[in-house]
């Protein structure tokens, strides 16, 4: 096998055996690798009735076809499993340091199942895995954690790692890689806590990536470096990290204000974006693994009750969930906040947007003094957010602590007083920091993903903005962000366009400007799948519908491929202000395009069975 | 052949006028100031350029920035290449900047994202423009939006 090393590590806590699965080349050209490969790994191994933190619920770690190609953005990783927030497939995409070295000890990826009987870590160490006892790493932080495990393996070794959160089992706890790199989304960190998981180190890994045409791998990577570097998306990352757009976006009606019944707060954009976190607290750029763009921040605040030490400073979703969506405008306490969830280990888009949703409730007085111990919770106040809120929801400890961790729906659904109506999500997943009312198109896209409210799963966040064009499929129309018109076809496009992207492991901000031909020259020269555009749409598209099916499977039905009340409502302010999204219009159109059933929200049998998915149309689709 | 343009002469006056509303404007100008960069337009049929100096003190009084009709000596920070329709339509807040760099219509060079800072400052002048082509009685020029 080429590019891929064809081997996947299959670790059982409970029987402490280490197994080695090698599926058929052919499985890795249909699934691409990464997202992909680890949802059809799910699919045949999952147990369909164990709850998302049992012991026999599976967590997969799944590396692309490129992961150590040194070209820029292409080496990130998957993480799949159940979702302790959502009940439904899991997923979350991480770059950092990890996923090469994985590669260069031998694997393409980690299954890991069962409970450990006590607190333990993985090692692995050029091909071998061993499961190691925490001991005091348990109870941690992340960056301790991280650092105590650098002490005793080396400084070339690197780790997966949760915090005090995942121990809790924070269903939207994270996983951290050297406490910077975030498999973010969908409770990951839980379900590695609830398997008694501290961490996954690799130690070394001396391998070398055997590429199909190690000279034409070696050649792409020599022309795109350049051209990456140069990309117009790249240096704004560069000069201003992921943020660096806030303030153009808030001109959009892109940034949710204060629970999102704002989108408009000229002085917020301007305090808050990307360039005034470099004028103010950046002390250098940081980055993944070979990657020439750097959007990573490394700040330090000096001095105040929101001081933090040179570190990890945070991405523009953290910037708009503990900023914007909190009505706080002190870009300080930000990178606070998100320094303690990176401690803590728990995702700040869920976090900032459930204290987001709780301060509305707590101002219209459905959650009251009795509710919350005694806590109060005013938009702005980034002490109470900072100092106690984000220690509690991470401990799970007092009234507010043990309501708050279970994210935002689960906690509507508690408060009741159909505070449900104004929380932001999908599938129980917190909206991305995205507005759907300022790009009509994220509306479906965060309604149909299989993840919950996502921006990331599809492409249609960067088709809609204008940062792509792929003439050989068709898609070289501007679209109209406030409209439905096209957002359907476009959509269609926009699941096999993501699906390639996050199975091949692809960063969407560095590997904008990739065409598609050169994904495609770049995947057959790294792993040698022999694809032309239409084979790999078409492995897209399939990835995409397997995933569709893993939720119907999860009892997740058309009805779930809805948003809540308050991201469908007209904006009150703004450039978007007033303006109806016609989601019904979008979801209709969609679901005929992708002949979906009307009332399941799952593919047809005859669609299944067209992308090769026959035995699960059997399952989906028994034949009486 | 222009839609918009009769030749650069044409162009100019155009411009000449917008700008100047714009760089005397006290919420529009002020903040454009603020990026302190030199921008030059180039334009392509008709073949044109323009020069915008935020960077040096304006010489005249009340204006925020200066500019100049027309290849000049001033050494540009940032440079941006574009068809002059395309541009037209980019003033009245039709054209997404983004999409036009990510299809090649706009070519960019040197401290690109200064001018990309410089996107949410400009937005209300896409108000400005069409008043402008009205006050010239040149409404004919005013590109409804869809």
């Amino acid at each position: 096998m080429n590019g891929n090393t064809g081997r996947i590590a299959d670790i059982n806590l409970t029987t402490e055996t280490v197994k080695i699965l090698q599926l058929p080349e052919e499985t890795y050209r249909r699934f691409i690798g990464g997202s992909g490969l680890a949802a059809k790994v799910f699919w045949d191994q999952a147990d369909f009735s164990a709850p998302a933190l049992s012991s026999e619920a599976l967590l997969i770690f799944m590396n692309g076809p490129l992961t150590g190609i040194k070209l820029s953005g292409a080496s990130r990783m998957n993480a799949t499993a159940r979702s302790p927030l959502t009940g439904g497939l899991a997923e979350s995409s991480c770059g950092g340091y990890f996923p090469p070295a994985l590669r260069l000890a031998g694997y393409d990826g980690v299954i890991i199942s069962g409970r450990a009987k006590d607190p333990s870590y993985l090692l692995i160490d050029n091909g071998t895995v061993t499961i190691k006892a925490a001991g005091p790493l348990w109870g941690k932080g992340i960056p301790e954690c991280t650092a105590d495990l650098k002490k005793t393996y080396g400084k070339k070794s690197t780790s997966l790692v949760i915090g005090p959160a995942g121990e809790n089992r924070v269903p939207f706890a994270c996983i951290l890689n050297e406490s910077h790199h975030a498999f973010g989304r969908c409770g990951m960190g839980a379900v590695m806590g609830s398997k008694n998981l501290k961490a996954l180190v690799v130690k070394s890994g001396t391998g070398e990536f055997c590429a199909a045409d190690p000279e034409r791998t070696k050649s792409l990577v020599k022309k795109l470096t350049p051209r990456i570097k140069e990309y117009i998306i790249s240096q704004v990352l560069h000069d201003y990290g992921t943020s660096g757009n806030l303030e153009g976006h808030m001109y959009e009606g892109d940034v949710p204000i204060r629970n999102w019944t704002s989108n408009f707060d000229e002085e917020m954009g301007s305090d808050l974006t990307g360039s005034t976190l470099s004028e103010r607290f950046l002390k250098r750029t940081a980055t993944c693994a070979y990657c020439a763009v750097a959007c990573k921040r490394i700040v330090q605040v000096d001095e105040g009750p929101f001081a933090v030490a040179e570190g990890p400073g945070p991405e523009y979703e953290t910037v708009a969930s503990f900023g914007c969506l909190l009505g706080a405008s002190d870009l300080a306490a930000v990178c606070k906040a998100a320094r303690i969830c990176n401690d803590l280990g728990m995702d700040t888009i869920s976090a900032g947007a459930t204290i987001a949703w709780a301060m509305e409730a707590y101002e219209k007085g459905h959650l009251t003094d009795e509710q919350t111990g005694g806590v109060p919770l005013r938009w702005g106040d980034m002490d109470t957010v900072v100092h106690r809120i984000l220690p509690m929801m991470a401990s799970r400890s007092g009234k507010l602590g043990a309501l708050l961790s279970m994210g935002s729906a689960s906690a509507a659904r508690t408060v009741g007083c159909d505070s449900i109506e104004y929380t932001a999500q999908s599938k129980g997943l917190e909206a991305p920091m995205h507005d759907p009312r300022g790009g009509h198109g994220h509306a479906l896209a965060y309604a149909v993903s299989p993840r919950g409210a996502c921006h990331v799963q599809t492409a249609m966040h960067f088709m809609e903005t204008g940062a792509c064009n792929y003439p050989e499929i068709g898609f070289e129309f501007d679209l109209e962000a406030l409209t439905h018109d096209k957002k359907a076809d476009t959509m269609l496009l926009a699941t096999a366009i993501g699906s390639i992207e996050n199975s091949a492991c692809l960063c969407q901000f560095a590997d904008r400007s990739l065409t598609l031909p050169e994904i495609v020259e770049l995947i057959n020269a790294a792993a040698g799948y022999g694809y032309d555009i239409g084979s790999m749409m078409e492995a897209g598209w399939r990835i995409f519908h397997l995933k569709r099916c893993i939720n119907y499977r999860f009892g997740f039905s058309a009805s779930d491929d809805d948003l809540t009340t308050r991201l469908k409502e007209p904006a009150r302010d703004g450039d978007t202000a007033g303006i109806e999204i016609d989601f019904d219009e979008m979801k209709t159109g969609f679901y005929e395009l992708m002949e979906f059933d009307p009332a399941r929200g799952v593919s047809s049998r005859e669609k299944l069975e067209a992308l090769g998915l026959k035995e699960e149309a059997e399952l989906i689709w028994p034949q009486t | 052949m222009s839609q918009y343009y009769k030749d650069a002469a044409d162009l100019y006056k155009i411009y000449g006028y917008f700008l100047d509303r714009v760089l005397k404007d006290d919420k529009i100008g002020l903040k454009m100031s603020k990026a302190g960069i030199i921008i030059k337009f180039m334009y392509t049929d008709p073949d044109a350029e323009i020069t915008i100096d935020l960077k040096n003190p304006p010489s005249k009084p009340g204006y925020y920035g200066a500019f100049y009709l027309g290849p000049c000596n001033l050494k540009e920070d940032v440079w941006s290449k574009q068809p002059a329709d395309h541009s037209h339509r980019f003033w009245h807040g039709l054209e997404n900047p983004i999409a036009g760099i990510t299809k090649g219509i706009i070519k960019q060079g040197g401290k690109v994202t200064a001018m990309l800072k410089l996107l949410p400052v400009i937005k209300p002048a896409f108000q400005l423009f069409p008043v402008a082509l009205k006050e010239m009685g040149l409404d004919h020029l005013i590109v409804a939006k869809k």
